[in-house]
């Protein structure tokens, strides 16, 4: 039975009450009528609360449990600076630029400098080392011919023994959305920031509930009217909501689930806790492919500065990016940024939130922004994949992705910079001289010759590009630097051998894989009869050295390889003896390493240190060191090396250097000329040079035409430190004429110097020299 | 009677003063485990620089106070200064013999004697350590040449 509706009529008390009993009759009768609407209904009832239960889980989950995904950063090696360190002026001033210290008149914060002439005054930042705080130092450092000549604590005006400039960083290992930030809490962060971001953004966000009513009934409205786009005024806790949990979607249903969540953020969360989680979140621009969130990485990106040190004009510029960090791109657009951040201190005169006073004088400051630095993405992307290949031995990727690892790794920015000039030149002059078409590519790696760490690494001739990395991957024929392993077997066995044995440089045929006969030969075509080991050496005689391979025997020399440092197993193979085995150049590296290091194995690092995000140690890399091969074996194979690079295949290298630096080497050519390798160390680097093409084209360089060129050109940039004088107990150094083989003398026009066992060098002297018995 | 206790407070303050008074700077060796009599300690070289001095101060008394790895990494700071000098690859095995990686601790003490010149109190400490890693490693042959070393090295 149908009620009418009663009219609006002001009825007595019990009327009402009757009223009020007929209209629980008609809703009773409604549902009667249909029967299912209050199953719907109901049915409904529970489906909204699931979904609220639903969303209140996601967000207490997300909240509570570790919000970002932190990126692990990577940083270059901190620059020490001591008395006496080879160093000069334009070397630093290089590393402030690329920390980005701050030119000025008058340095008063860390990161900023002065410079005149060769002196440096300037205020450092601390920075968290694994072995304790570095802390901000006031510096007055002074270089003179290429050295730090005196360092002293300008504040306290004393001389200084050490100091930590804090590591240039180099990239960072990102999940897949590139996001970056420092994650900063709100008692750290200035008052006036958070007064500032809620006048401009949510004024009353101390007092609503998540949601500012008027704003979603603006926003209801202009969307089921369709008279518009969507309009903005949601409250800061719905901003959140937006990039915390949901996507950029311009859709009711959006609009729907960011007001549920903002409700529910605000009911289990208090209010600063919210903004604590905006302060890390908001989105303040693009560093490459790295993305810039948050109010802590934000202030040290564009201002240099800890959030707790920034100034009113900052803070306000930093509040007025919000809003379209693109748009109002500090660096891109700074006349646009300028103006909204003058209209920020505005409104924040205007609300009371900084004096008149105050608001006249921040406007009048210049943006302050620092300029374009080094871009977030990797510029050394060789020698960062060989850094995550590292980590990856122990850490898993999300790890890596999520738990803002830093990693301290061993590169020099200095050396790679210089590494990649000359590989930028050279290679471009190399590729035009033999009409290469752009195809000839390049990989160097350099190391330092004492510990191991890897300095520098180039995969691809134009530095910068993320592509096939030949330094780890190209695996190439390595010709003749295959021959100091040969010679060094044979010195091994110093009863037998010593440099000055004869060894016969005749053709030889021998059968090799799948019993084709192999009739090696040698550089220039010609036999050279019998020659002293070192000669053969010296001028790497294919046919001497094949000869002399097959007196010792493959084992032997697998087994050399394998002690200094090659895993990969050798076939037994004549061809072997002339490098006919693919390495990479990063194999190679390690081989010369122990070379380099005097016999000790040792491991190439890339990495150094692990520290967790809040700057607790977590894992070291210590340097290992083995004594895999004889030193003295080991001196006397590097006197021959030498005397390549003075009378030998190297000799080219002399351009480069004055007369009295010492170094060793070895170049490495393969079949018509299709790969152009150079090894050589001095006593603080080894370096690797490979050239050649992707698709193993002729390139017409040897390994003494092709890449000791750039070898040269590259150390000499480096001032690579001469050998030292050799001084090891039972080995001795002595000039040998050439003719003769005899101990050599003043009279004597020609001389190299040789090392030798103690027992084994000639025990007479040359006619030239006076000759009669030693 | 006053006068006696003027003179006793005075030679108490002389006396505290004297317990107070910084010690005489003495160059130091690097000891991780227990204490070696000062006189069988390897210690740095005049040569040595002081930037490397101080580097290895921190580095004593990190492991001092039981901060192995700190220890580690200021003596590899060391080295990146003085890489060729024996002594610091000497402390290095040291530190690692403590952290017993013993085979580590060999290869360390051997590259010490490659740059340990004429210094044969260092190289007998190193041959210890040689000798110690390789009876560890169960070889005895090895073992006994290399203290055979530390005999001959071991001054007269």
């Amino acid at each position: 039975m149908v009620k009418r509706r009663p009219t609006r009529k002001r009825k007595p008390a019990q009327q009402q009450k009757k009223q009020s009993s007929r209209k629980k009759q008609g809703k009773k009768s409604r549902f009667r009528r249909w029967p299912h609407l209050r199953k719907i209904i109901l049915g409904l009832f529970v489906l909204s609360l699931a979904y609220v239960v639903y969303l209140d889980t996601i967000i207490r989950v997300s909240f509570e449990g570790k919000r970002w995904a932190l990126p692990a950063h990577v940083y270059a090696r901190p620059l020490e600076l001591y008395p006496g360190v080879r160093l000069s002026a334009s070397q630093f001033n290089l590393e402030l630029e690329r920390l980005g210290y701050r030119y000025t008149y008058r340095p008063t914060e860390p990161g900023s400098y002065t410079r005149q002439d060769d002196r440096f005054y300037l205020i450092s930042r601390s920075f968290q080392f694994w072995d304790g705080k570095e802390p901000s130092r006031q510096l007055d450092i002074h270089f003179e011919n290429g050295r730090l000549e005196s360092l002293r604590e300008a504040g306290l005006d004393k001389d200084l023994t050490l100091a930590r400039l804090d590591p240039p960083r180099i990239g960072g290992i990102y999940p897949t959305h590139h996001e970056d930030r420092i994650l900063v809490q709100l008692q750290d962060t200035p008052a006036l920031l958070a007064k500032a971001l809620t006048t401009v953004e949510d004024r009353n966000f101390y007092s609503h509930i998540g949601l500012d009513a008027r704003a979603i009934a603006r926003a209801l409205w202009v969307n089921l009217t369709g008279s518009g786009g969507l309009q903005g005024g949601s409250t800061l806790t719905q901003q959140l909501v937006k990039n915390f949990f949901l996507t950029n979607e311009r859709t009711l249903w959006r609009k729907v689930n960011e007001a549920l969540m903002a409700l529910l953020l605000e009911w289990h969360y208090d209010k600063n806790e919210i903004l604590e989680a905006y302060f890390n979140e908001v989105y303040l621009g693009q560093d490459g492919r790295r993305a810039i969130h948050g109010f802590g990485l934000a202030s040290r990106f564009y201002f240099d500065k800890p959030i707790e040190r920034l100034s009113l004009p900052e803070i306000a510029a930093l509040v007025a990016m919000i809003r379209g960090p693109g748009y109002y791109h500090p660096n891109r657009h700074p006349d646009r940024l300028l103006e909204r951040r003058n209209l920020v201190l505005e409104l924040m005169s205007k609300h009371g939130v900084i004096s008149k006073a105050q608001y006249g004088s921040a406007k009048r400051s210049v943006l302050g922004v620092i300029q374009d630095r080094a871009s977030g993405g990797s510029s050394y992307p060789a020698f960062m994949d060989l850094v995550r290949r590292q980590l990856r031995e122990d850490y898993r990727d999300t790890d890596l992705t999520s738990e803002g690892l830093r990693i301290f790794t061993t590169l020099d920015p200095w050396v790679q910079d210089s590494v990649e000039e000359t590989v930028k030149q050279q290679v471009k002059s190399l590729d035009q001289k033999r009409a290469l078409n752009g195809q000839l590519q390049v990989a160097v790696i350099l190391t330092n010759t004492t510990n191991g760490e890897v300095l520098a690494m180039l995969g691809d001739r134009t530095p910068g590009y993320a592509g096939f990395n030949r330094v780890l991957d190209a695996k190439r024929p390595v010709g003749s630097l295959m021959k100091p392993a040969v010679y060094l077997t044979a010195i091994e066995k110093s009863g037998q051998y010593n440099l000055l044995s004869l060894v016969d440089d005749a053709s030889i045929s021998l059968k090799a894989q799948g019993g084709i006969v192999w009739s090696p030969k040698n550089y220039d075509g010609k036999s050279h009869g019998k020659v002293p080991l070192y000669a053969a050496l010296v001028n790497s005689y294919n046919l001497a050295t094949v000869r002399l391979g097959m007196q010792l025997g493959f084992e032997a020399i697998e087994n050399t390889l394998q002690r200094l440092g090659i895993q990969k197993s050798i076939p037994p193979y004549p061809s072997m003896l002339l490098g006919a085995i693919e390495l990479s150049p990063i194999e190679i590296a390690q081989m010369y390493q122990t070379l380099a290091a005097g016999g000790f194995r040792t491991p190439l690092r890339a990495i150094r240190e692990v520290m967790t995000a809040d700057g607790q140690p977590l894992q070291r890399y210590p340097i290992h060191v083995e004594q895999t091969v004889d030193g003295k074996s080991i001196a006397v194979l590097t006197s021959a090396m030498q005397q390549i690079m003075r009378n030998g295949t190297g000799k080219g290298v002399r351009q480069f250097f004055p007369d009295d630096v010492e170094l060793a080497g070895k170049t490495g050519t393969t079949d018509e000329l299709r790969d152009s390798w150079f090894a050589g160390y001095g006593s603080d680097y080894l370096g690797i040079v490979w050239l050649g093409t992707d698709d193993n084209q002729p390139i017409h360089l040897s390994g003494s035409s092709g890449a000791l060129v750039v070898w040269g050109d590259m150390m000499q940039r480096l001032q690579i430190q001469s050998l030292l004088p050799m001084a090891l107990e039972g080995v001795e150094v002595l000039p040998i004429d050439p003719d003769s083989l005899l101990i050599a003398g003043d009279g004597c026009s020609k001389t190299v110097n040789l090392a030798f066992i103690k027992g084994t060098a000639p025990d007479r002297y040359a006619d030239c020299a006076g000759g009669g018995q030693r | 009677m006053k006068q006696l206790y003027y003179i006793l407070f005075a030679s108490l303050v002389l006396l505290l003063s004297a317990c107070s008074s910084p010690p005489q700077k003495q160059p130091a060796g690097f000891e991780v485990g227990e204490e070696v009599p000062q006189g069988e300690q390897i210690l740095p070289s005049s040569r040595t620089s002081k930037t490397v001095l101080a580097l290895l101060d921190n580095a004593r008394q990190a492991a001092k106070s039981g901060q192995l790895h700190n220890a580690e990494s200021q003596l590899e700071r060391a080295l990146r200064i003085e890489p060729r000098n024996a002594v610091l690859w000497h402390y290095m095995a040291k530190l690692r013999l403590h952290q017993d990686r013993i085979s580590e601790a060999a290869g360390l003490a051997a590259k010490s004697n490659s740059l340990a010149g004429k210094n044969h109190s260092l190289q007998a400490d190193n041959w210890r350590i040689i000798a110690h890693a390789r009876h560890q490693q169960g070889d005895v042959a090895g073992a006994q040449q290399a203290q055979n070393k530390v005999e001959q090295l071991k001054p007269q």
